[in-house]
């Protein structure tokens, strides 16, 4: 069988610091050279793209001289930068210079040198978050940089317990994992099982955080996401002290978390810095437009084909002119439509910003008017979709308003050959689905099902700050209070100012 | 003795509470009211809450052997009749369960065929709704609950629609009561068995339960909602009908559907009857999980060929019932079949079982 699957890809084994420097240096980009300072000098090799200049003219080449040429240890004690070590594991060495490091030998063909570390750190600073943008709350968004990312998360978390465990994924990319907890707060076995999947993918490159979120859900075969990606670091924090584990990943802006529930992916982070009034309500509306952009133009399309006697007298007559002239049956004028929004959103989606702008009003406006003129479709169906489509972008997750748009459509199929029945089983279908999945391990429908009514504090809608004293139940957490409701409530009523009706 | 369970599947005691409402509540509940009057005439409320109080008595049966055995079942009849003759009654009683499942899901669709769409061909909508089964009951009991759950709250929302028909109603209709002979309301209970069966499918979960002495307040909780529902639904329905309208009305329920009037609504029944589906499907899916897993236990197989047996054996027994009378006729056979197990049957189990355990454990002590 082996012929099948072809060589393993195996890493090229280098046994001897010769061979390793002789195969670096195939490379272009690869500097081995000879420093020369009489009598003799330094032979010095790394990656001219990995290393900072800087560092190599300003704290390691000036300190060549008569002392430090008489041993590695001496040029060690010299040299201004702290991560210098002498080595002769061949292995470790080619590791390291692939990692930015510049490598010193006193001969050429020494066995040992010195390792001293250079490394380049081109990146993004730091900018504002785009995808889940708040008018009020920190502006800060992760970079590509997992360094910089960590420190954003660290320094809203100043505490010894915040626990991050580096994991290399990706057997060509090795690329730097980093799976964040608080020890005490979280249950170990979340982090357990996150780390054993971590360790257990077998893929060449990690390019961005996403690969691993897929690799590590609990069923690849759901159109739900089951982790929640986020660009945010205060979002994270957060999460963070609630209990969740999170994965940054070297080379992605977004972190992934877990283990969390559908409501989460309808709460947006700014619902936080909202009074909790305003806040329920705008996680209302987003359940709403939910159940919105699904169910809305199966409903308008079973409606129209078999159950027109539900609609009232009046409301029927609008219906009738403004379908009257409609030569295609309402199941595919809702398909033609249903794509024509989703043509655009994608043509959107891949054009340049500016062009792409453009397109949205050829496309919403043109388009949209002329079919109707044309007879095409109907003023109410086009009403109907445009609404949808927009309810659909409410969704502050984007992986879900993705999903959100995509099983719409087993429910138009569904009810143009059922009507209402066939709606009634695709949303069974929907359920049955939603209830098998989980999220590390943890039922993803809680707190509706498995019904946990200590949960609903934070979930559909959003209690006070008074009232969140304790951490959610879904996460089985080591320390599960926060803080003390009854202090609080203590705090609350001596800030409130009393009536004077029992004065 | 004991079957054990991994400590992962169990579900929690509360949740019981819809296990054995979700259950009972299927097709009954849309036509029980002209049998019942039937027999009892409008005093037939009382033997709604008469079957109430003797199923609470069977329940409290059913936990007294549970409780004693800590199994299901099947354990039981072999700890009463000893292995072989244990395990056939243990398959008569899995029959019917299976019966119960092809009865709700064929009566359901035919719902479907007179209110909605006379021209529904029963196979593809049939083959769509036990592959939905399938799935649902594939997940196992945890996700037979969670159905069980949903189809209880979801459709709830129906409960409001009673509202409508009191504006045409008149309770005196209902008076005088205690007009019909006790042995007239006694019968009105037989007929009513039909709308209650279902909770007997208790026997078979019941390992699965997490706090099993807690759950034996939430079943029977569960099952006076159910007679709550009933009692509810029978009472408008009588004030609602002329006696005389009800004799030749089938399906009353769905009739007061139709007086549902909304300024954006009208003609409810659509509406109502395709939300049926989610108070149908997890009926059908306890009773196919009773049925699998009995399986599973008597004949040691797998229970997902047990489950493939049930859907494919659901899915060709639809065949031969192809009009009103054949359907009425096996909803009738279901309900008087449910009712000797329930009250005949149950009850001897329950004697045959004590007896034999306390001989046991008497011998052993």
């Amino acid at each position: 069988m082996k012929w099948l699957f072809g060589k393993k890809n195996k890493e090229t084994n280098v046994e001897t610091l010769d061979s390793l420097l002789k195969e670096l240096k195939a490379s272009s980009d690869f500097i081995h050279f000879h420093y020369e300072q009489s009598p003799h000098g330094y032979w010095i090799s790394y990656f001219q793209t990995l290393v900072e200049s800087k560092i190599l003219h300003r704290d390691i080449l000036p300190y060549v001289n008569k002392e430090t040429l008489k041993s590695l240890e001496k040029f060690k004690e010299v040299i201004p930068i702290e991560d210098v070590e002498i080595t002769s594991d061949v292995k470790k060495i080619k590791n390291k210079i692939l990692q930015g490091y510049v490598f010193i030998q006193l001969h050429e063909h020494d066995n040992e040198g010195l390792i001293i570390h250079a490394a380049t750190h081109k990146n993004r600073q730091v900018s504002v978050p785009e995808v889940e943008f708040s008018v009020i709350g920190p502006k800060e968004a992760f970079v590509e940089s997992v360094d910089t990312n960590l420190n954003l998360v660290r320094k809203r978390l100043p505490i010894p317990n915040l626990r991050i465990e580096e994991v290399r994924v990706g057997k060509l990319s090795k690329t730097r994992t980093y799976i964040m907890y608080v020890e005490g707060i979280s249950n170990e076995e979340n982090v357990n099982t996150l780390r054993q999947r971590v360790k257990g993918i077998d893929f060449d490159t990690i390019t961005d955080s996403s690969f691993i979120a897929q690799m590590i859900e609990d069923n690849h075969n759901s159109p739900f996401p089951q982790l929640i990606d986020t660009e945010r670091p205060d979002r994270v924090a957060a999460i963070l002290a609630e209990g969740k584990v999170a994965i940054l990943v070297d080379g992605s802006p977004h972190a992934i978390f877990g283990p969390t529930t559908i409501t989460e992916f309808f709460s947006a982070f700014e619902d936080y810095f909202l009074s909790w009034h305003i806040a329920s309500a705008f996680r209302l509306i987003r359940i709403f437009a939910v159940a919105f952009s699904i169910l809305s133009t199966p409903i308008y399309v079973a409606t129209i084909t078999y159950h027109y006697e539900l609609i009232p007298k009046d409301l029927l007559s609008t219906l009738i002119t403004s379908r009257s002239n409609i030569p295609l049956p309402p199941f595919f004028e809702a398909v033609f439509l249903e794509l024509t929004i989703e043509l655009l959103r994608e043509a959107g989606a891949r054009l340049p910003t500016k062009v792409g702008q453009t397109i949205g009003i050829v496309g919403g406006i043109v388009i949209g008017t002329a079919s109707v003129e044309a007879g095409l479709t109907s003023n109410i169906l086009l009403i109907i979709v445009a609404l949808a489509a927009l309810a659909s972008f409410t969704t502050p997750i984007y992986r879900m308003g993705n999903t959100i748009r995509l099983i719409r459509f087993p429910f138009l199929v569904l009810g143009a050959i059922w009507g209402f029945v066939g709606i009634v089983l695709a949303f069974s279908f929907l359920i049955a689905h939603l209830l098998k999945l989980t999220s590390l391990g943890r039922p993803y429908l809680e707190p509706i099902y498995p019904p946990r009514i200590t949960d609903w504090k934070d979930a559909i809608i959003r209690l006070p700050y008074s009232y969140l004293g304790k951490r959610p139940v879904q996460l089985q957490t080591q320390d599960t209070v926060r803080f003390s409701e009854q202090h609080a409530k203590k705090k609350r009523d001596h800030i409130s100012r009393k009536s004077d009706i029992d004065d | 003795m004991k079957v054990q369970v991994n400590d992962q599947n169990k579900i929690s005691p509360n949740l019981v509470f819809f296990l054995i409402h979700a259950v009972q509540v299927g097709v009954g509940i849309l036509g029980f009211q002209r049998y019942i009057a039937e027999k009892a005439g409008y005093d037939a409320w009382i033997s709604v809450l008469l079957a109430g109080i003797g199923g609470s008595i069977i329940i409290k049966i059913m936990y007294s052997m549970l409780l004693k055995e800590e199994g299901d079942l099947i354990e039981i009849h072999r700890t009463a009749f000893g292995n072989t003759i244990g395990n056939i009654l243990s398959v008569l009683f899995l029959i019917y369960y299976f019966m119960m499942a092809l009865a709700v899901l064929r009566t359901y669709i035919e719902v479907v065929q007179v209110w909605m769409f006379p021209q529904l061909s029963i196979f593809p909508y049939a083959f769509a709704f036990l592959g939905l089964v399938y799935y649902i009951v594939a997940g196992g009991i945890r996700t037979v609950t969670g159905i069980a759950f949903m189809g209880v709250v979801f459709p709830l929302y129906l409960i409001l629609t009673i509202v409508f028909p009191l504006r045409y109603a008149d309770f005196g209709d209902l008076l005088p009561i205690f007009s019909h002979a006790p042995i007239d309301i006694l019968a009105g209970v037989k007929s009513t068995t039909l709308s209650y069966l279902g909770f007997t499918t208790l026997l078979m979960y019941f390992p699965f339960i997490n706090d099993k002495r807690k759950s034996h307040i939430w079943a029977q909780l569960g099952f006076q909602f159910t007679t709550i529902l009933y009692l509810l639904v029978a009472v408008v329905t009588f004030a609602f009908f002329s006696k005389e309208q009800l004799a030749t009305t089938i399906w009353p329920t769905l009739t007061m559907f139709k007086i549902v009037e909304m300024p954006f609504v009208e003609r409810f029944e659509y509406i109502g009857i395709s939300s049926w589906a989610l108070i149908i499907l997890p009926n059908v899916c306890i009773s196919v999980w009773a049925f699998s897993r009995g399986l599973k236990r008597v004949f040691h197989m797998q229970q997902y060929t047990g489950l493939k047996i049930s859907i494919i054996a659901l899915f060709i027994l639809m065949l031969p019932f192809k009009d009103r009378q054949a359907i009425d006729q096996l909803n009738n056979y279901v309900s008087t079949i449910g009712f000797y197990v329930l009250y005949a049957y149950i009850p001897c189990l329950a004697v045959v079982y004590h007896v034999v355990r306390k001989v046991r454990d008497k011998h052993e002590a």
